[in-house]
């Protein structure tokens, strides 16, 4: 049994349906299995889905039908209160980077350890440990405005990883950044997910997914439409037919 | 330990950050809630000195004094007392001299005795002061006694039978009336709190965007918006009390001076209950309205 039980995706969704209160049906029978470590591209149109997939998996929203299951729990049967440790399990960054600006790039990435009372014996050298896997050193009392786009997607990464998180969802990260800086955050994103963790980009960025050769989830319509291993932006099919 | 004291860092920082920084707001609201204690405060104050009044006046209730004219030898005076002890419905009598009378008056509170010295003469009747077995019989005995060539005619004696009735209908009206002003106070002022945490609730939204996606628990980010609607309550809570607190003797020594024969006492013991009572209520408007503002917005 316990070989069963580690077969088990890190990520599942079966048949996954949400339809939001005004009527709107933003997915619609997705059954989707991301194993442990894998790198997933999520693509498709604007609307497709890819934000609704997103906000299901931190249960920002709640699926109408069907079952998630992160690392075997359940998301439709998790309580209110322990939502809170499903967040600190997942990092998550977003195209308008989210950061406070009021706060300097250290104290941006210690909030997320301080509100989440994390160990705070730690704090100082945690925070210099993240900042330090994003390469922002010597940038830890600059302000967000400060910052160009590029580093500041650097410190909302840097805030996403301090609980060591095991699942990393990033959401169009690179939609404001110009193309070489948009790199950089994949090189980032990539040696993240070579120390172990599970990372799922939504974007629409083709020549990032064209280049990386990596899995590809598309998605259309509320459907997936097509699931490979090393695959590009469109479909090879379209040629073909 | 070292989380707890985080937690509370945290809710007390943020919570006066939130204060200051829509002060206009919540200084509005500080100044509603002195505003209730104020009110609570000094109605409870009021409302313990009619008490006192009307216990002295019951106990006064059972006997009259009988006002004897300056004219009135003592041996008839003497003899008229003997006449009210033979009376079944009288229980005792007492004789009263001029000088007795005098006496009596010097150690009324705050009157000044110079102003007693000046008089010269003494103007104070002698009387009888008669006490009955059953106060409803004060009414026959006044009759009666009014008769005699003996009494005084002005004022012949000091029965009042209206004065308690009075006494505790004003007491009633009081009470009613700094209720009603009461509830209503309390209810705006638990509103204008609750826009007070609305304000600052908008005005943190980004930071409660962020503390909810890294994994804060509800509770977290509820806790500097509770601590915001104490201090409010708090803050306007310790003025009022000083004020009362500091204002209640001075006010007592004061109403004595014009209210001579009027029984004030200054109570600092009830005092006390009422100034604990006052922080208490600022506390719990600030709580009530904190919790009202923080319900709805935090759900989800």
């Amino acid at each position: 049994m316990a070989s069963v039980a580690s077969a088990v995706p890190q990520i599942s969704l079966q048949g996954v349906q949400k339809t939001y209160p005004n009527g709107t049906v933003a997915l619609r029978d997705v059954t989707l299995e991301i194993p442990k470590q894998d790198f997933v591209f999520l693509v498709g149109p604007s609307g497709a889905g890819k934000s609704t997939l997103v906000r299901l998996l931190i249960r920002e929203e709640k699926a109408t039908a069907g079952t998630i299951h992160i690392e075997g729990q359940d998301l439709s049967r998790l309580k209110r209160r322990h939502l809170p440790y499903l967040r600190r399990k997942i990092g998550m960054v977003f195209q308008d980077f989210k950061l406070l600006p009021n706060l300097t790039v250290f104290q941006n990435v210690a909030f997320a350890l301080r509100v989440t009372e994390g160990a705070l014996r730690h704090l100082k050298p945690k925070v210099e440990e993240v900042l330090s896997i994003v390469g922002l050193e010597g940038k830890e009392n600059k302000y967000p405005d400060q910052l160009s786009g590029g580093e500041q997607q650097r410190v909302a990464i840097a805030r996403a990883l301090v609980h060591d998180p095991r699942i990393f969802l990033a959401d169009e990260p690179t939609g404001n950044l110009d193309p070489a800086t948009s790199w950089e955050i994949i090189q980032l994103l990539l040696q993240i997910n070579a120390r172990g963790t599970t990372v799922m980009m939504a974007t629409h960025n083709r020549e990032i997914v064209d280049v990386m050769r990596r899995r590809v989830v598309a998605i259309e319509g509320g459907q997936i439409v097509r699931d490979e291993d090393a695959g590009g932006y469109h479909a090879p099919a379209l040629e073909s037919h | 330990m070292h989380r707890l004291w985080n937690r509370i860092d945290f809710a007390f920082s943020s919570a006066w950050q939130n204060f200051w920084r829509n002060a206009a707001v919540s200084i509005a609201s500080v100044l509603i809630v002195w505003v209730v204690l104020l009110a609570l405060g000094s109605l409870l104050l009021v409302l313990h000195s009619l008490d006192q009044i009307v216990a002295l006046e019951k106990t006064k209730a059972s006997a009259i004094s009988v006002y004897l004219a300056d004219t009135t030898p003592l041996s008839s005076a003497m003899d008229f007392k003997l006449r009210l002890e033979s009376d079944p419905r009288v229980t005792g009598v007492v004789y009263v001299s001029k000088d007795q009378a005098m006496a009596r008056f010097r150690q009324l509170p705050a009157l000044d005795p110079s102003v007693i010295d000046t008089l010269g003469t003494n103007p104070l009747p002698a009387s009888l002061d008669v006490t009955v077995k059953d106060i409803r019989d004060l009414a026959a005995i006044d009759q009666e006694v009014r008769s005699s060539p003996l009494v005084d005619k002005s004022p012949a004696t000091n029965y009042e039978p209206n004065v308690i009735d009075k006494i505790i209908l004003l007491a009633r009206v009081a009470g009613i009336a700094g209720l009603v002003l009461i509830v209503g106070l309390t209810g705006l002022s638990v509103f204008i709190i609750m826009l007070t945490i609305r304000t600052a609730i908008y005005l943190r939204r980004k930071e409660i965007e962020v503390m909810k996606l890294v994994g804060a628990t509800d509770w977290f980010v509820r806790w500097p918006f509770i601590v915001e609607g104490l201090i409010v309550g708090m803050v306007g809570a310790v003025v009022a009390v000083l004020i009362v607190g500091f204002g209640y003797r001075p006010a007592v020594v004061n109403l004595q001076s014009v209210l001579i024969f009027v029984p004030l006492a200054f109570d600092p013991y009830y005092l006390r209950l009422v100034l604990a009572a006052m922080l208490g209520f600022g506390l719990l408007l600030g709580s009530m309205g904190s919790y009202l503002g923080v319900r709805r917005f935090l759900k989800q």
